[in-house]
């Protein structure tokens, strides 16, 4: 699975982020950092339940084109891609500490675990919660604005960087704010 | 669409995904060795004039941006590596706002790391997480290097 590479030769028993002071990336004082495995485990359960939206979607009646305004809403497809819109918004305004995913790590998945070599900034992971939120977001209303293969091909997206980040712990959305940044569209407000 | 076509679909994606995930591991914190002459002056990289912030025998460059996974650790293993080899030193430069920087070289992920010789010309560079070996392959580059190669 992929929660388990984490090195457990490490002595490492610091609960305090490992830069130093006047690092702008750590976590920042009166935060804590989290268990980088957590957002990672909430990732595996993401893609699962995306992969099965995917094939919900492809099976269900959002693949056609003129269908009723109840057929959509009351679409399995429909409505598990609602909820799962639901947890991005959870996750990215709630704050990723406060991932109900992350609630279920630290209750069933933490305790047998070693304890982690590092600890990791909540920010970034926040902001993948954000942009998965946008990207399923967009596949809600092309799925009530009625648009073939909408909802479909907004989860296969989300699906892309969940699993990314579940199986190999590859964040897309920290990666596409780097592309962002370079294309001035983020990051020039504060000089 | 039947059950068993979507589900081929859905396979069909995780076989993309773990092919693009293996490549991305694959090529990842890898050092490409570079051979032609690009200088970096400080005042490139957003630090002021007199701040002598390049080391006396290499430098290692590293771009770091918020909402970065992997840039505490590459800056706790570049320090510990800077700090192991006397004349060598570490700069962390955060591109977040500074939007210039990030386009005059080319960057693409964060962390990328450049590894400069003493001239401050760029010896390596590095895209992502850097993996220790490449790193040290890297820098043996920038110290070893021989300046009757280029000239400045």
């Amino acid at each position: 699975m992929a929660t388990t590479p984490s090195k457990k030769t490490s002595t490492s028993t610091s609960k305090a982020p490992s830069g130093k002071s006047g690092n702008p990336l750590a976590a920042k004082p009166g935060t804590t950092g989290i268990d980088p495995r957590g957002p990672r485990f909430g990732a595996v359960i993401t893609f699962i339940l995306l992969g099965i939206d995917v094939i919900l979607g492809l099976t269900g009646p959002s693949v056609q084109s003129g269908t009723s305004w109840a057929v959509r809403i009351t679409d399995p497809a429909f409505i598990l891609l609602l909820v799962i819109t639901l947890i991005f918004a959870w996750g990215s305004f709630a704050g990723i500490s406060r991932h109900p995913y992350g609630l279920l790590f630290r209750v069933l998945i933490r305790p047998r675990l070693s304890a982690p070599t590092e600890l990791e900034d909540p920010i970034p992971p926040t902001f993948a919660q954000l942009i998965g939120f946008v990207v399923t977001s967009v596949g809600i209303v092309l799925a009530l604005l009625g648009v073939p293969y909408g909802l479909v091909v907004a989860a296969a997206f989300a699906f892309i960087a969940a699993f990314l980040n579940g199986v190999f712990g590859y964040c897309l959305g920290c990666q596409i704010y780097v592309l962002l940044v370079r294309a001035g569209i983020l990051g020039r407000a504060r000089a | 669409m039947d059950a068993l076509t979507a589900s081929l679909v859905l396979g069909g994606l995780v076989v993309l995904c773990s092919g693009a995930g293996l490549l991305i591991r694959a090529r990842e914190g890898r050092a490409k060795i570079l051979t032609n002459t690009v200088r970096v002056t400080p005042e490139q990289l957003g630090l002021r004039r007199g701040d002598l912030p390049f080391g006396s025998s290499a430098t290692l460059v590293q771009f770091s941006s918020e909402y970065c996974t992997k840039c505490p650790a590459t800056r706790t293993l570049l320090a510990a590596t800077a700090q192991a080899h006397p004349g060598v030193r570490h700069i962390d430069i955060d591109v977040t706002h500074q939007t210039g920087i990030a386009q005059r070289f080319n960057l693409k992920q964060t962390p990328t790391t450049l590894v400069l010789d003493e001239a401050g010309m760029i010896a390596a560079r590095i895209g992502g997480a850097p993996r220790p070996d490449a790193l040290t392959r890297a820098l043996d580059t920038a110290l070893r290097r021989d300046h009757g190669n280029y000239t400045i």
